[in-house]
């Protein structure tokens, strides 16, 4: 095959969906070139070498060609080193995978995007507290797709106060809000300068994010997460 | 191009892997070379698709209300196994290994395809399992991370109202060699190895 071959690339199966009689399509995040689709020709046979190493949540390194908008995967390895997600993790991990799929444009490599992806996954695989590892996700997420406001600086060019209480309006930023005044998506001046500097240690800080993030996210989806419908149908049975 | 021709062709794209190019070369040989076969196939989809339905208590599909292994004194309605597809029910019954029931789901969960709870009907399978019979459930959804979220979550689902609940294990192939196994059910094996 002529074109462009990419080799041994850091990378993460998103999604992947049948393709012919034998192949799958798998929608890859990978470190230096961003989301990437590609064809695993055969890889639904089943002796494939591939079909094995081709799952979602697991460290691999893949190698791809082609020119065109859907590449053909060469080869893949398996990195290894984390156990299979089970459980809640699982369904966080589904949520990850679902922003990227619907966020992150094809071919936009965001290396910061994927070391909080793979560090999302270690934590997840490892048991570590779930709020905290998303949270700090989400917030890169929003950063470096270019979506995160300043959160250090409000809606009049002034610096942030730990002592102040705001109130965060999409696409403005934080708007301080006046002495007396107080809402139900309040929140701490202290709370935005920890989301500044992506450190989400302390519990009050941790759970402003979680609903500042859920907004924007919101706002950034325009619509409903599929992976959070069925978690909570799920929560329900 | 008649009309009739355009419609088989387009129909023919339900087919799972069937584009444009491949409908028409399928129409092409139905009508140039096989008319007979065509005939068949016409007559075997719309006999398949008045008489086959859901099996009542296993979900798999049916030509009864109840399908015969359902109906089966031989078998113990202790025990029952839930697997993604009848493939795989298929599969358990060539082992040998099972005297139990099934309940087929149909598929598994899938959130980033926007398969969840409502779409598997999972109310039917736990109606199924809490019909005072059953005692123990066998899950045995696929090793997959969709075949995982599946067992999980019905695993819990099933266990908060009383029921035994085991997964099928998982590891090396039987007369496997570890040279020869893929790298991630040896990693697999080792995170989840056992104590003797």
């Amino acid at each position: 095959m002529s074109g462009k071959r990419v080799e041994q690339q850091p990378g993460f199966v998103l999604h992947a969906y049948p393709w012919r009689e034998t192949s799958f399509v798998v929608d890859v995040l990978s470190r230096n070139h961003g989301r990437v689709p590609l064809i695993a020709k055969g890889a639904r046979r089943p002796r494939s070498a591939m079909r094995g190493l081709l799952l979602a949540f697991q460290p691999l390194e893949l190698s791809w060609s082609g020119t065109g908008e859907l590449k053909t995967l060469v080869s893949v390895d398996w990195s290894g080193g984390l156990p299979l997600l089970s459980g809640s993790a699982l369904m966080c991990g589904y949520y990850a995978n679902e922003l990227l799929v619907r966020l992150l444009p094809r071919e936009d490599p965001h290396p910061k995007l994927f070391d909080a992806y793979a560090a999302l996954l270690q934590a997840l695989a490892h048991g570590r507290p779930q709020d905290l590892a998303l949270r700090l996700f989400e917030l890169a997420l929003v950063r470096e797709l270019g979506y995160a406001p300043t959160f250090d600086i409000d809606a009049d060019g002034e610096p942030v106060s730990p002592e102040c209480d705001y109130i965060f309006i999409i696409e403005q930023g934080p708007v301080k809000l006046q002495d007396g005044q107080s809402g139900e998506q309040a929140l701490s001046g202290q709370t935005l300068l920890d989301l500044a500097n992506a450190d989400l240690s302390a519990s009050e800080s941790l759970t402003q994010a979680k609903n500042l993030m859920r907004r924007l996210i919101h706002h950034l989806i325009g619509g409903t997460l599929e992976s959070r419908r069925i978690f909570m149908e799920l929560q329900e049975l | 191009m008649p009309a009739a021709l355009d419609q088989l062709i387009d129909a023919l794209r339900v087919l799972p892997g069937v584009g444009p190019k491949s409908a028409q070369r399928i129409a092409y040989h139905l009508l140039q070379r096989d008319r007979n076969g065509a005939g068949r196939l016409a007559r075997a989809l719309d006999t398949a698709l008045a008489q086959i339905r859901h099996c009542s208590r296993c979900n798999t599909f049916t030509e009864a209300e109840i399908c015969e292994r359902c109906m089966s004194a031989s078998r113990d309605p202790q025990q029952l196994c839930v697997v993604e597809m009848p493939a795989d029910l298929a599969m358990l019954e060539q082992t040998h290994a099972y005297r139990g029931m099934y309940y087929v789901l149909m598929g598994r969960v899938s959130p980033l395809d926007g398969i969840g709870p409502r779409e598997l009907k999972l109310d039917r399978l736990l109606a199924r399992a809490t019909d005072g019979t059953v005692q123990e459930v066998i899950l045995a959804t696929n090793f997959t991370n969709e075949g995982e979220a599946t067992a999980h979550y019905v695993g819990e689902m099933l266990r908060a109202r009383g029921l035994k609940v085991s997964r099928i294990a998982r590891g090396l192939p039987v007369g496997g060699e570890l040279e020869h196994t893929d790298i991630g059910t040896i990693a697999q094996a080792l995170y989840e190895r056992r104590a003797l």
